[in-house]
């Protein structure tokens, strides 16, 4: 089975974007457009990474994360920041910071090294 | 040159070989195989250079040394020493010697040392010359002085002409500075009350009255109380100090003060008297020269379009222009620093102080504050002033009000600020149309047409999106407009508490968060109400990190409401400010952070919270740290709706 990665980001068509990258190199993907939905999805499809934007209308990145980290079973679940601001302390155990605009071969590299 | 060199070595062979190869080079060489040899020969011959071996059995080259040094200091000693005896070389160079060769001797290595003791040589026998130069300078000099005292022997003529000088000068209020412009009679008279002598002026303006009568100048209308002064002088044996008028050659009538000074001869009696008359109404013209003069200058002193003040060594405020004293406090004794800055203490970099030292002109930019309060930004520039023997005594200083240019670079910096918030926006649009330009790619390739369609539908969005990107900034809005939200407080101080506390606890800094519980909902743009919080929370920090005393540092984050508002205190215990600073807070690129400050921070936070219809207010003392306090209204006033609302593009 393939893994999964969730993608969260406000602008579909970076989500677009996320995702034809993803699905291009043989993983499944899911996605959500705020903060609030990404925890609905996480819980219905447990992701195995989640690549994350910081700035969303509603809550930001940072409040997701907190959030999510606080449920047991999703405190260990890899978070990959793809942002166009500088947010390096906001998400402590982040693997890795992607500025936007982001080389899609670096982005799956990160990924591979995370999730194989 | 003397040439002479004494050779000094124990080894035959080493005395043979070098003193060829000296010989050679032109040098009349003696040689000693010993110490107590060397010093007979130099004793008798006296040579200014002596090349010795340090290692000898008897007295060693080192004792030889000090014993030549001590005999002539003058004479340059070469030590030539084996391999290894650094020690030796080093200690022969405390006791003087001018070099040391090491053996084998390399021609070319004792060539070097030879030049240095000839350059030695040559050097002190220049400074003697020199010194021998100075001391003739010093006797032709003093002999010109005897000569010019000689001269300056005054007889008695001389000395009763000053006097009477120095008593006119007295009479005119400017001293004797306008004696030069100073127009006056000098006449000398005898004792039949002849004139004997007159100067240029009298001759030109008064006749040639040599020979004539002593009163003869003088207007008949003086009156019959009138005596010729020469005449009381001659009579009283006293210098006389009277007004009278006299008549000029052209008839003309002019009021004088005369002056008179007895000539005694050698026996003590008056045989001659100078008399002195200084024309009033010429004296008076210049006085009315003087004063429009003077005028017109304090006219342009005070009309000029900029601040002038003359400052002394304290930057205590000797003088200051109509403008300044129009715009500053400007008490008697006030100091520059406290007139024009409020501070306790001189500015740092301070031009005034640096024209003090160097005596040149200095620019600087400052912040100024006005006795209304207000802030003006002025350019300053300095020029020393100095008294008659070329001291710097005062500054002058005069500051351009700027403040107007400073506000179009402000409103200027504002816009940059505006693109530089929108440069997230762009970075997205980036990353958005690399994904349309991925998705027709990866289209193409694997023929899949709905990918190209979709990819193409990417693009075209983020196409429309930079059309409205562009539009903005072309159109660009005066005030940002808000996104007015309603927002629940708690959640939102909780937000931006989070976002700040790791880098407040990674300092080893208390944070504490005083919550009210039940602080409801606020209209606001959370977005940027956020990034003014977490500036100043961020100040906070700095003010904590900057605290070098070793006192425990605590941030405090309260939050709590009254009626209408809801109220933000920020208070740390940090380095607090100084009243300036507390003065600059928000200017724009105002910063006390030196390099780690932009100077945007606070001027950001007061303008996010102006346009919310808040308040923001400091309070802080140097050493005791700062309290923030921001009041924000829980709805928005309509007013400030309305002007945010209304985009400035339209």
């Amino acid at each position: 089975m393939p893994k999964k990665i969730l993608i969260i980001d406000d602008d579909p068509v970076v989500v677009k974007y996320l995702t034809a990258v993803f699905s291009d190199n043989g993983y499944a993907t899911c996605s959500a457009t705020s903060s609030m939905e990404g925890l609905d999805v996480v819980k219905k499809e447990k992701p195995d990474l989640i690549c994350l934007d910081l700035q969303m209308p509603g809550e930001w990145g940072p409040r997701f994360y907190r959030k999510l980290r606080k449920d047991k079973e999703f405190k260990d679940i890899p978070i990959v920041v793809v942002s166009g601001i500088d947010g390096d302390h906001a998400i402590k155990d982040a693997v890795a910071f992607v500025k936007k605009p982001f080389d899609p071969e670096k982005l799956i590299g990160i990924v591979k090294m995370t999730i194989g | 040159m003397d040439k002479k060199l004494l050779l000094v070595d124990d080894e035959e062979g080493i005395r043979k070989v070098l003193g060829i190869s000296l010989s050679d080079s032109g040098y009349t060489v003696f040689s000693a195989e010993n110490g107590e040899e060397a010093l007979k020969i130099f004793r008798k011959e006296t040579p200014p250079i002596v090349l010795t071996d340090i290692k000898m059995p008897g007295m060693d080259g080192i004792e030889l040394l000090q014993k030549i040094k001590h005999a002539n200091p003058d004479t340059e000693v070469i030590m030539i020493t084996g391999h290894g005896d650094m020690e030796l070389a080093i200690k022969s160079l405390k006791y003087q010697a001018v070099d040391f060769v090491t053996k084998p001797i390399n021609d070319d290595v004792l060539e070097i040392a030879l030049n240095r003791a000839h350059e030695k040589i040559r050097m002190r026998q220049q400074l003697r010359e020199y010194t021998e130069n100075l001391e003739a300078l010093v006797r032709e000099k003093s002999a010109k002085l005897i000569e010019i005292e000689r001269q300056v022997a005054v007889g008695q003529a001389v000395e009763g002409l000053s006097s009477a000088m120095r008593n006119i000068a007295g009479d005119l209020e400017g001293g004797l500075t306008y004696f030069n412009e100073m127009p006056c009679f000098v006449s000398v008279h005898n004792s039949k009350l002849k004139i004997v002598a007159i100067n240029p002026l009298y001759k030109e303006r008064l006749g040639d009255k040599v020979g004539r009568n002593s009163w003869d100048v003088y207007a008949p209308k003086t009156g019959a109380k009138f005596r010729c002064p020469a005449e009381q002088t001659f009579k009283t044996g006293k210098g006389q100090r009277t007004k009278a008028t006299i008549k000029t050659s052209n008839g003309d009538k002019a009021p004088v003060i005369v002056h008179t000074a007895p000539i005694r001869n050698q026996e003590g009696n008056i045989e001659l008297v100078v008399e002195i008359s200084a024309d009033i109404t010429e004296v008076k013209r210049l006085r009315e020269e003087l004063r429009r003069t003077q005028q017109r200058y304090q006219q342009l002193f005070d009309e000029v379009p900029c601040y002038i003040s003359v400052q002394d060594r304290q930057f205590r405020l000797t003088a200051a222009n109509r403008r300044f004293k129009e715009d500053f406090d400007v008490e008697d004794g006030a100091f520059c620093y406290e007139a024009y800055r409020h501070r306790d203490e001189p500015c740092p970099n301070c031009p005034i102080a640096k024209t003090f030292e160097d005596g040149q002109s200095h620019q600087a930019e400052m912040v100024v504050t006005s006795k209304a309060g207000k802030k003006y930004n002025v350019l300053i520039w300095t020029a020393p002033l100095r008294n008659t023997v070329g001291e710097i005594t005062h500054v002058m200083e005069m500051s351009t009000n700027i403040t107007q240019i400073r506000q179009l670079q402000d409103h200027l910096s504002s816009l940059g600020l505006k693109i530089s918030s929108i440069s997230h926006g762009i970075k997205s649009l980036l990353a958005g149309l690399d994904g349309g330009v991925y998705l027709m790619d990866t289209g193409f390739e694997k023929e899949k047409p709905e990918r190209i369609k979709e990819g193409w539908d990417s693009v075209k969005t983020i196409l429309s999106r930079i059309r409205k990107l562009v539009y903005d900034i072309l159109f660009f809005a005066k005030e940002r407009e808000l996104k007015w939200d309603r927002v629940d407080v708690l959640s939102f101080v909780d937000d931006v508490a989070a976002t700040v506390e790791p880098k407040i606890k990674a300092k080893g800094i208390e944070f504490v968060r005083n919550f009210d519980s039940a602080l409801g909902a606020i209209d606001i743009d959370a977005g940027v109400m956020r990034l003014a919080l977490i500036n100043i929370l961020e100040n906070a920090l700095d003010a904590c990190i900057d605290d070098k005393t070793p006192k425990s540092h605590k941030i405090v984050f309260d939050v709590h409401q009254n009626e209408a508002q809801i109220v933000f205190d920020i208070n740390d215990n940090g380095i607090g400010m100084d009243r300036e600073t507390r003065e600059n807070l928000f200017t724009l690129f105002f910063s006390s952070k030196g390099n780690k400050g932009t100077g945007l921070g606070l001027f950001i936070a007061d303008k996010i919270i102006d346009q919310h219809g808040g308040k923001i207010s400091v309070e802080s003392k140097s050493g005791r740290g700062s309290s923030f306090k921001i009041s924000i209204p829980k709805r928005i006033p309509e007013s400030v709706k309305a002007t945010s609302e209304k985009p400035a593009s339209k």
